[in-house]
């Protein structure tokens, strides 16, 4: 700031106080709600780059890069909050070793080269591959960080140009039981409810969900509201003592899988205590049951279809028998009267519950059925899609809902409907000009399956966009051998070094976050937009362009014929024509642009909060009351689905349980978070949360080293004992963030039968003094 | 004659001419707009939980307290302390002495010293008091260093902070506020107690209604201020 503009700034700051002088009580409200530049700085909007919370940010601008952020009050979403990663997200562009140039690997090194040759390298690669294997053996996986953009010219490319289904993304690993449990339960996908649900309900259970850390912003609005109104509960119903036990009014402690059983318990409980309502669960639902005995996906090419078989009421009811709560005690852990009391909660008349889960449920090898459970419970009581009713399904990604689930970046989806679908088919073929033929009716390869026909050479090529499978894969020693098998090709494109780009024969540096224009999608169906607000580093380039520019090179050009300055518009376009209608319309980008999002299905100018009620959906079609539009007859469906055990459990050779997952500091592998020298220096490394009492049988003090030791592979980390967690005896858990100290080593790529998702939170060690 | 005629035509001419475009310009801008009514969409609307006026007076009642404080000017905060804690001016500063227990969101532990301040003697040094103690899941952005090494390196540098000395328009006039208020709108809770570092700290706890006479800096486009030559400003109408 030079003088001259100094001292106007001061004649501008005693005008305005002038004029409070004058007429006392004026405000100048607009200003002050924005809170306008501090000296030279310019706020730009922008949602964060980490979690699916999607937090609306003022990201602040001064000579070209980012220096600051606040949190945007005009967002609905975090009101002006954000948390300690939001808060230093843009120090997340500036560490010293971002990649800003390609690499190649010549004679086994990684050496630079020019982005044109990189390019074509790759295109030649992937046609090489085509050419010698079949276009099968090609595969692409992104990622749930993906913009829209880019998993909509991913989908392009990959299915409706190459022709494959081979194009998966890393949501597969968090968001495919939630999928499926929407989609078996409503035939629709993403939640009915939304945030403002917080501001109505009187209850909250966290189905194994430590939100406190892992969605804080929306934590601390659940906090706000029980500060404000009296009668809110929080129920932590959860595996692990944790910051959102201690927070909640009343934390329940179960064993790992037995949440199937438990949600049963407490349907038996509000049929039994006829707090059922039987004008909603006859008006507005059908009772299904499914498969059992379903299996784990443990060996190659495993293969499971589900049965939907329609049962009468008294059938389900004799279905529940087995899990009074009193029988289940022992199994789960968990004492009848804590069932009872959680079955109080839900069935009480005059309670508006919220049920929140995320990673707990999904990352479970019965993912789909618990999720269908946790909705039998809202349906059963008719607790849902209304104000504060809300069974809310969150996510981890900023786009995992925007771009995978509803760009449908997953092998058996279009941006449409599924593949197996001629419709749909035909549909995509017609907005992509592509011939109908090109896109194929069956579903090929889920993340797992891709990376074991890799290992196979059912896979040659790959490439890798903005996520780190070399650190999230389970049973990581398997998959990390199989990509770095002769004649396999991988391709990454990544902002920093990750053992992922390590394993790549080609690294193409990418434009992250704002340093490109895109849009991300959260999990209340928000989507939000943003601009290009810095210079991209070097040669980086966007993932949309990259994927774009080797397209064009394998002769799609025709395909994809925008220019740099109109291609997110024209993808915005035509990505909304799949979406047409009130069911799923998109919002008009000018209104993206000028707001800090809005909500899909986006009808005559207006987000839908609510979806499934007539008062809320302009979709519903049977007036002012609920229609499941998503199922025939506009009825959800209750499942019949049991109690299955973990497919490792604790036996003599290795008796404890490990449990994965993250802490608030670090967001998925830490390849942003831990360059973030505030984050990083909070929590520097991964260690492994032990029970006291185990700790002291083996002799092992806080922060002394421990091996863990599964039946895949070992690992040595420091103890935490009684610190920010606290597992019950026999479990232990460890956060996956540390490339340094790699837990999916020891994990079991185990998943569910029907979401594909693998399950990260069980799985059967041994611990000792190391 | 002919002359006359020729005017009467020629006014004539001129009303035709006025009245076609008047026609034209007004078509022009009904079109535009109804078009700009087409682009029409419903805002959401909602009561931010963050209202910037909200805690303006909080801990006014103090006031008289603060007042009479003892000053220690050996164990007050300094000012580059203060802004040693941020990543950047306005940043969520970092936890700079060991916890009690990492266990908890820290509102109860956090809030025993923070919410209302106080001498600890541990840590020779008065505790600096929350501007928004009504959130009280603390950790979630205030984290606790373990170490001082680094991950990797970092190109990140801080913007400077806001002079502090000099920021009042005129000899003796209040000083505006360099700051963005949001999450920190409560005056007094980081500029008056001991904790408060001596350059930042007021004179005048009492006064209350600071912002009676401290403003926040404002972005001049934004008020359509022009200087002229002589350089005295008036604020040009929209």
């Amino acid at each position: 700031m030079n003088r001259r503009e100094f001292i106007k700034r001061m004649a501008a700051a005693s005008a305005i106080t002038a004029a409070v002088a004058m007429f006392p009580g004026i405000v100048f409200a607009k200003e002050q709600m924005q809170n306008l530049p501090d000296g030279d700085i310019l706020w730009k909007k922008s949602p964060c780059r980490f979690c699916g919370v999607g937090c609306g940010l003022k990201i602040g601008l001064q000579e070209g890069k980012a220096v600051a952020v606040k949190g945007d009050p005009e967002s609905s979403v975090n009101k002006g909050l954000c948390c300690v990663k939001g808060y230093h997200s843009v120090m997340a562009l500036y560490a010293k070793d971002r990649l800003t140039k390609p690499l190649v690997r010549k004679n086994g090194k990684l050496v630079e080269t020019s982005m044109e040759e990189a390019l074509d390298l790759v295109a030649s690669k992937m046609q090489g591959t085509i050419d010698k294997h079949g276009k099968n053996a090609v595969s692409m996986y992104g990622s749930g960080q993906w913009t829209i953009p880019d998993g909509y010219v991913a989908s392009k490319f990959m299915k409706g140009a190459i022709g494959t289904n081979n194009l998966e993304a890393n949501a597969r690993l968090c968001m495919a039981s939630a999928v499926t449990g929407f989609l078996s339960s409503f035939g629709m996908d993403e939640p009915m409810g939304c945030y403002e649900d917080i501001d109505h309900a009187d209850v909250f259970v966290l189905w194994g969900n430590n939100m406190a850390e892992m969605h804080p912003v929306l934590f601390s609005r659940m906090l706000d509201q029980r500060m404000q109104r009296k009668n809110v509960k929080i129920i932590d119903l959860a595996t692990r003592t944790t910051r959102t036990s201690t927070a909640s009014d009343r934390s329940i402690l179960f064993k790992p899988q037995t949440d199937l059983a438990i949600a049963n318990a407490i349907c038996y409980e509000i049929i039994n205590n006829g707090w059922m309502d039987t004008g909603f669960v006859k008006n507005h639902c059908t009772i299904k049951k499914g498969k059992t005995n379903i299996g784990y996906g443990l060996e190659d090419k495993f293969a499971f279809k589900d049965e939907a078989k329609g049962i009468d009421f008294e059938e389900f009811k004799e279905f529940l028998k087995d899990y009074k709560p009193e029988d289940i005690q022992e199994l789960t852990g968990v004492s009848a009267k804590d069932i009872k009391y959680l079955a109080y909660l839900y069935g009480s008349p005059n309670q508006k519950v919220t049920s929140f889960w995320c990673m707990g449920m999904n990352q479970h090898t019965r993912g789909t059925w618990i999720n269908n459970l946790v909705y039998n419970i809202h349906l059963l009581v008719g607790k849902i899609s209304t104000p504060g009713n809300s069974p809310f399904s969150l996510t981890g990604q900023p786009s995992a809902c925007g771009t995978v689930r509803e760009v449908g970046t997953l092998t058996h989806k279009l941006p449409h409907g599924v593949v197996m679908n001629e419709k749909d088919r035909k549909m995509a073929a017609e907005i992509w000009k592509v011939p109908v033929e090109n896109i194929q009716p069956k579903p090929s390869l889920h993340t797992v399956e891709m990376f074991r026909a890799l290992d196979r050479g059912d896979v040659r090529f790959m490439w890798i966009q903005v996520t780190n499978p070399m650190v999230t894969m389970p049973k990581l020693k398997r998959y990390r051998e199989a990509a770095q098998k002769d004649d396999r090709f991988i391709v990454v494109s990544d902002v920093y070094p990750t053992p992922t780009t390590d394993i790549a024969d080609v690294v193409l540096p990418s434009a992250m976050w704002i340093e490109r224009e895109g849009m991300y999608g959260n999990s209340e169906r928000r989507t939000q937009h943003f601009d290009q607000l810095v210079d991209a580093p070097g040669e980086s380039m966007s993932d949309t362009w990259q994927i774009i520019e080797v397209a064009r090179r394998m002769g799609f050009e025709k395909l994809f014929p925008w220019t740099y300055d109109n291609h997110i518009e024209e993808i915005w376009k035509e990505y909304s024509l799949f979406h047409k209608g009130k069911k799923h319309g998109m919002v008009p980008l000018e209104v993206l642009k000028s707001e800090p999002g809005a909500q899909w299905p986006y009808v005559d100018g207006k987000s839908t909060k609510w979806r499934f009620h007539g008062k809320y959906d302009p979709a519903c079609s049977k007036g002012d009351t609920y229609d499941f539009y998503g199922k025939p007859e506009g009825k959800a469906w209750i499942w019949a689905r049991p109690y299955e055990p973990a497919p490792e459990e604790q036996d003599q050779e290795y008796p404890f349980l490990l449990n994965t997952g993250r802490v608030v500091e670090h967001w998925h592998t830490g390849s942003m978070t831990r360059r973030i020298p505030v984050l990083h220096q909070a929590v520097p490394n991964g260690y492994v949360e032990l029970h006291p009492e185990d700790a002291k049988i083996m002799g092992v003090r806080n922060g002394e080293k421990v091996k863990l030791t599964s039946r895949r592979g070992e690992i040595e980390l420091p103890a935490s004992i009684n610190e920010r967690g606290k597992p019950v005896r026999g479990h232990v858990f460890v956060p996956f963030f540390d490339e340094g100290l790699l837990i999916n080593e020891l994990t079991l790529d185990a998943f569910c039968p029907i979401s594909k998702q693998p399950d990260y939170k069980k799985c059967a060690i041994k611990v000792g003094k190391a | 004659m002919i002359t006359m005629r020729k005017k009467r035509f020629f006014t004539i001419g001129i009303f035709i001419v006025l009245m076609i475009s008047s026609i034209v310009i007004l078509d022009v801008s009904l079109i535009s707009g109804s078009e700009e009514a087409k682009l029409n969409f419903e805002k959401e609307s909602f009561s931010p939980s963050i209202p910037t006026e909200s805690g303006v007076f909080r801990r006014s009642e103090f006031a008289m307290d603060y007042e009479n404080m003892p000053e220690n000017e050996r164990l007050a905060r300094k000012l580059k302390d203060y802004y040693g804690n941020r990543a950047y001016p306005g940043a969520p500063p970092v936890i700079p002495h060991p916890l009690l227990s990492e266990k908890g969101i820290g509102g109860q532990s956090c809030l025993q010293c923070h919410e209302n301040g106080g001498y600890v003697d541990q840590f020779k040094a008065y505790t600096p008091v929350t501007p928004h103690p009504e959130m009280i899941n603390c950790r979630q952005c205030h984290v606790s260093p373990k170490t001082d090494e680094l991950f990797r390196l970092t190109n990140w540098t801080k913007t400077e902070h806001p002079d502090v000395e000099d920021n009042a328009a005129l000899e003796g006039s209040p000083p505006v506020i360099p700051h963005t208020l949001q999450m920190r709108e409560n005056c007094l809770a980081c500029h008056a107690g001991p904790a408060a570092p001596k350059e930042i700290k007021v004179t005048h706890a009492l006064r209350i209604n600071c912002r009676q006479c401290h403003v926040p800096v404002q972005d001049l486009t934004t008020l359509k201020i022009e200087w002229d030559s002589t350089d005295q400003f008036f604020r040009k109408p929209k």
